[in-house]
């Protein structure tokens, strides 16, 4: 790179449209890298000389660890399917099939593993967690300690009420249950009681002519058997 | 990382790996001169550190947070149950108290405050101060709840089986096994009086002396004086 000119002796005259690169910011950039790297190397070439394992050095960003508030539901993941890469399996490096953690990019094959790795160093590191816990003073504890109890109270009184409401819905179930059945009555007497109607009205209509079905069965046949009735005289 | 727990004491480690790996060396002994990680017995210590409930429950957790863990986990007391003899959640949190350490201002929120409330959270921090503190304090702290009669479900190798807080205490302070723990050997009671740490206890149910007395005076008004076979509960 000593000699700029050009190897025929003239320089190029249709190369302007070439990037043209910043050839010291590119060194500074490089320079920069190296020296993080050195750094980083001696970090833990002290790390091992020590004895120690190592971790990237915190920039004071991180949050302290705190207690998980939920157990995890891994029942919840039973039957479920979900699309995993060609080649994954081997290994836990990088998204594959079981439990994936994005901050590490590593996958584990059970509940246990992961869990184990939750808890780890490593783990804590990558989400930006110190694996320290802050201690709670007395009246932190006092004050959990109200919290939960009030908690506990209201969750009993809850429960009284949706038993209370439970049985008045189970009234109200039976209310509605009377109800029908006296609905279904009703429209049976009512059903009834418009054939009868009909009835009247087509005897009114035809006289005794008409002939409803049944209704003239039992005269037919004393008719024929040569009596008339039973001494009573009114007519059904 | 050790120094960084020295110098700012207002932290703990979210795990027990430090803890372990101490083994009193350079870690601060209980106010009963144990190593509070080798209190509990080694087989013990690693099936605790093993369960799932540890792992998942007791990780992060500070004296606060226990709270919620008694609360929410703690139905029964108790050391292994099962043929695989799993800790059950009560030694696991005694475990983790061991490693948080909590001072007495927080015992006394444990007992007091939270124990009216939560039966298995003064349960706790009974069998931690059995554990941890000095034989004086252990009676003078664990006597007054000879008094709670409130029923404890204790879970065994061979079953659940019935208990109260009272007779839990009193386990305690006789017992020299309970929850699946040697407990540390502390000086009888009478020593202690004789020693003048202690002032001797008087029974709820009034003096000894008292109670013969009386007994005495009733069989003589009644009898005339036969003094074989009082029989006097304390």
């Amino acid at each position: 790179m000593s000699n700029k000119g050009s190897a025929y002796g003239q320089a190029a005259g249709d190369t302007d449209f070439r990037k043209k690169y910043d050839l010291d910011e590119y060194a500074a950039k490089a320079a920069a890298r190296e020296a993080a790297e050195k750094e980083e190397r001696k970090a833990r070439w002290e790390a091992k000389m020590a004895g120690k394992k190592y971790y990237k050095p915190m920039d004071g960003t991180e949050t302290l660890t705190t207690a998980r508030n939920a157990t995890q539901d891994f029942s919840k993941m039973v039957g479920t399917t979900s699309l995993v890469p060609a080649g994954a399996g081997v290994g836990k490096r990088g998204r594959g099939a079981g439990f994936y953690c994005e901050a590490c990019d590593l996958t584990f094959k059970d509940n246990l593993q992961w869990l184990e790795h939750t808890n780890s160093m490593q783990h804590q590191r990558n989400v930006g967690a110190t694996g320290q816990v802050k201690k709670a003073t007395a009246e932190e504890v006092h004050a959990r300690i109200e919290a939960l109890w009030q908690r506990q109270q209201e969750l009993k009184r809850e429960q009284v009420i949706t038993l209370q409401e439970r049985l008045e819905v189970r009234k109200e179930e039976e209310e509605k249950e009377r109800e029908e059945k006296r609905r279904k009555r009703k429209e049976a007497e009512e059903k009834k009681r418009l054939e009868k109607e009909a009835a009247l009205k087509a005897k009114t209509d035809y006289g005794e002519d008409v002939r409803i079905e049944g209704e003239h069965d039992e005269d037919d046949m004393m008719a024929a058997m040569g009596f008339t009735g039973f001494g009573t005289t009114t007519k059904k | 990382m050790g120094d960084r727990k020295s110098n700012k004491p207002e932290y703990h480690r979210a795990d027990e790996r430090r803890f372990l790996d101490e083994r009193g060396s350079s870690g601060p002994l209980a106010p009963n001169g144990l190593n509070p990680a080798t209190i509990l017995e080694k087989a013990v210590r690693e099936r605790i550190v093993d369960s799932y409930f540890y792992k998942e429950q007791c990780f992060g957790v500070n004296e606060a947070d226990i709270v919620d863990r008694v609360v929410e986990h703690v139905d029964h007391i108790g050391g292994v149950t099962g043929t695989v003899q799993k800790p059950t959640p009560f030694l696991c949190l005694a475990f983790k108290l061991l490693q948080l350490a909590p001072n007495d201002e927080i015992l006394e929120e444990y007992l007091q405050f939270g124990g009216e409330k939560f039966k298995y959270l003064r349960a706790l921090a009974v069998f931690y101060i059995r554990l941890t503190r000095q034989d004086k304090d252990v009676y003078l702290k664990l006597e007054p709840f000879l008094e709670d009669r409130r029923k404890l479900r204790r879970k065994g190798r061979n079953g659940v089986s019935l208990t109260y807080v009272d007779e839990f205490v009193d386990d305690l302070l006789v017992k020299d096994r309970v929850c699946a723990t040697s407990l540390w050997k502390m000086r009888r009671r009478d020593v202690l009086e004789d020693l003048e740490l202690l002032e001797p206890r008087v029974s709820p149910l009034g003096s000894l002396e008292d109670l013969l007395e009386e007994r005495d005076e009733e069989m003589k008004d009644g009898e005339g004086g036969g003094m074989g076979g009082v029989r006097v509960g304390v």
